[in-house]
């Protein structure tokens, strides 16, 4: 699901089913202890400064490197000076006496089922947002990678993919509808091993 | 060794944040200094600090720190005149301080035989007692048989503790609720104690219900002169070992504290006590007070009184130890605001405080008005598996006790450690609550209020968010590792295999 493997039939370009674009923005996975955050962020601009929407809500962070290991980060009207150190499992971020291991989820991920038969995943939204285009119909067959639904979430598009390859068998959302993580938009078929 | 004369060398027979301090003081003072190392303490902070190093053997501390031939050897190779033992380790062995001075070195602590009967708990209670120096109320000898403790037990009434006569740091320690419990518990002690300290002798004591630790430190001169510098209050602990110390402790009226301070002289002056030492006692919540036993070394939490009363403590045990008077009566002596130490352990308290080696990443040491961190740690340092994991004790001076709980706080937040587990977020936790706050400290007070103790989740959403923005600020923070471990996570095998030769 992860990444693109050389001679899969999804071709070059498609990005892992953690990272998505619409419009430029990203989506992380991220991890601290047991819990996983979505963050939905568009680039940074100029003067580092970008909307990111963190599990439905969206904040304005402004970011400045004082040094590698030195962050000073603006949330809305909050500024924060964090302390980072890298790892091979993730960075330490320090915060007022909080240290916390945080982790991309999709790195995660992609260790655990290294070496293992790739697991199947669910077309639904990061975040809360609004149904902005529906890409494909019953009976379509898709791609792995191809995009099935756009939605939007404060401003920002994303790109639901799919995250294998296979034929579609019910879509259960319509444009404006209003979505929120877990709920299925998109089912799938898949297709076939070999 | 002549009177007086001032040392020019001095050998220091530990390692971490104590070698550290009292290098410092050394140098301060002119004298060169003689760090001792092992294998795992090859790049260790007290060595880079040092005007000279020798290395002694494996990391175990059999064959370094605990190896007394090898640390003499060290010392009569780099012509040092004394040694001093820091804590822990060779601090309080009379075995070591006897060997020093049989060789014409300097011990700079108390003379061996002090050592040795202040070391026996059951001696000591007996010394205290014969000087009017309240005890807790119990047994003045080991006892092995079960119906000799089972009859002291019955007089003193449970719940009682069985307590090693050597012991210390709460080994061989259990307390016992009910007759039941009690030929088991004595059992368990002995051995435990038999496998700490070579002793498994045992004996009763009054098991007091949430009593302070109060401590007062002395120092006593080779002239006779004995006065003490106040007390310390070392109620917060876990597993009976000090985590949170201050001064003065709320607990303590003046009249109290001129009561306890003169106790600890009189047990200072029954002991024939020389050097810096600590009497420790217990405070119920009458205010009476009990003899507990007397540290024959410098304390972890020395710093407190340091900076309340504006003695360098190193220095005047250096200075004791060349033979010098003490240059003040007690009279002279006086405090000023208020203290608190937090000790830095490589633990993680969210997990019964499980000692929590590794490598140290990057820290940031706090400052500003009122701090004092003394530590043995840097970025890229690995803590070894072999120590005590002590990495630093943090202390704050003010004005008064909120102002200092206020600073504390601070300091704890801008005390950056990354890479291992330490305890500074539970120890803002415990520092910021209101039993704390309002004072209420005993020696269970952990147990009692901060049982459970988790991380929590309140500022995650920005560490989640500080991670996605350096995530995607890329080039600017030099994301070298990640980077690259990243781009290979989408490179074919082809790619990430590298240059490669066919046929070979």
């Amino acid at each position: 699901m992860n990444g693109f493997l050389p001679g899969s039939d999804s071709g070059p370009g498609i990005w892992a089913a953690d990272v998505r674009f619409a419009e430029g923005t990203m989506e992380y996975k991220v991890k601290i202890g047991p819990e996983i955050y979505t963050v939905d962020a568009a680039p940074l601009d100029d003067s580092g400064s970008t909307n990111m929407v963190l599990e439905g809500e969206t904040r304005a962070v402004t970011v400045s490197a004082v040094t590698p290991n030195h962050l000073h980060l603006r949330v809305g009207c909050r500024a924060a000076n964090l302390f980072v150190a890298r790892t091979s499992e993730g960075s330490w971020i320090w915060l007022e006496g909080r240290a916390r291991l945080v982790q991309e989820a999709g790195i995660v991920e992609r260790r655990k089922a290294r070496g293992l038969a790739e697991t199947t995943c669910e077309v639904t939204p990061p975040t809360p947002a609004s149904v902005v285009r529906v890409l494909v119909e019953v009976g379509r067959e898709v791609v792995k990678g191809q995009g099935l639904v756009v939605v939007s979430a404060m401003k920002m598009e994303m790109t639901l993919v799919a995250p294998y390859s296979g034929t579609v068998r019910a879509v259960n959302t319509q444009v404006g509808a209003q979505v929120s993580p877990g709920e299925i938009l998109v089912e799938i078929d898949a297709l076939p091993e070999g | 060794m002549k009177d007086c004369q001032m040392f020019s060398k001095i050998l220091i027979a530990n390692r971490g944040e104590i070698a550290v301090r009292i290098m410092r003081t050394a140098q301060e003072m002119g004298i060169r200094t003689v760090a001792v190392y092992s294998e795992a303490d090859r790049q260790a902070l007290h060595v880079l600090t040092a005007d000279e190093a020798v290395f002694l053997g494996e990391s175990d501390p059999a064959s370094s720190y605990l190896n007394v031939d090898k640390i003499m050897a060290a010392a009569r190779e780099t012509g040092a005149e004394a040694i001093h033992p820091g804590y822990g380790f060779l601090a309080e062995n009379p075995a070591f301080a006897e060997r020093v001075a049989s060789e014409d070195l300097v011990f700079i602590g108390p003379p061996a035989e002090v050592m040795a009967k202040l070391g026996n708990k059951t001696t000591a209670r007996r010394l205290m007692m014969e000087h009017q120096v309240p005890i807790i109320p119990g047994m003045t000898t080991a006892a092995a048989d079960n119906s000799r403790l089972s009859a002291a037990a019955d007089e003193l009434g449970y719940p009682v503790l069985v307590k090693a006569a050597a012991g210390g740091g709460g080994k061989g320690m259990r307390i016992v609720e009910s007759r039941d419990a009690l030929a088991e518990a004595a059992e368990a002690a002995a051995s435990e104690a038999l496998a700490s300290f070579g002793d498994g002798s045992i004996y009763l004591e009054k098991y007091l219900d949430k009593p302070r630790h109060v401590e007062f430190q002395i120092l006593a001169d080779a002239h006779g002169n004995v006065v003490h510098l106040f007390e310390r209050e070392c109620s917060i602990q876990r597993r009976h070992q000090k985590i949170i110390e201050e001064t003065p402790s709320v607990a303590l009226t003046d009249e109290l504290r001129d009561r306890m301070g003169a106790a600890a002289v009189a047990a200072a002056r029954a002991a024939g006590y020389v050097n810096a030492g600590t009497v420790e006692f217990l405070l119920d919540g009458s205010g009476e007070f009990y003899f507990l036993e007397v540290n024959t070394r410098l304390q972890v939490e020395h710093p407190i009184t340091e900076l309340t009363t504006g003695l360098d403590l190193v220095r005047r045990q250096i200075e004791i130890a060349a033979g010098r008077p003490l240059p003040f009566a007690q009279a002279d002596v006086s405090r000023r605001g208020h203290a608190i130490e937090c000790r830095i352990y490589a633990e993680d308290p969210g997990c019964g405080f499980m000692p929590a080696p590794g490598q140290i990443l990057f820290v940031r040491a706090p400052d500003g008005p009122g701090i004092r961190y003394d530590h043995g740690v840097y970025a890229g340092y690995q803590v070894p598996l072999q120590y005590d994991p002590i990495l630093g004790k943090l202390v704050v001076w003010a004005e008064d006790r909120p102002a200092a709980v206020e600073r504390m706080i601070r300091a704890l937040k801008e005390c950056v450690i990354l890479g291992v587990k330490t305890p500074i977020e539970f120890l803002v936790d415990v520092v910021s609550s209101e039993p704390f706050r309002s004072g209420r400290t005993h020696t269970g007070f952990i147990e009692e209020n901060f049982v459970q103790w988790q991380p929590d989740r309140v500022l995650d959403d920005i560490a989640v968010l500080g991670f996605v923005a350096r995530e995607m600020a890329g080039p600017g923070f030099a994301l070298e590792e990640n980077a690259r471990a990243r781009a290979d996570e989408w490179l074919s095998p082809w790619q990430r295999l590298g240059t490669w030769d066919l046929g070979r």
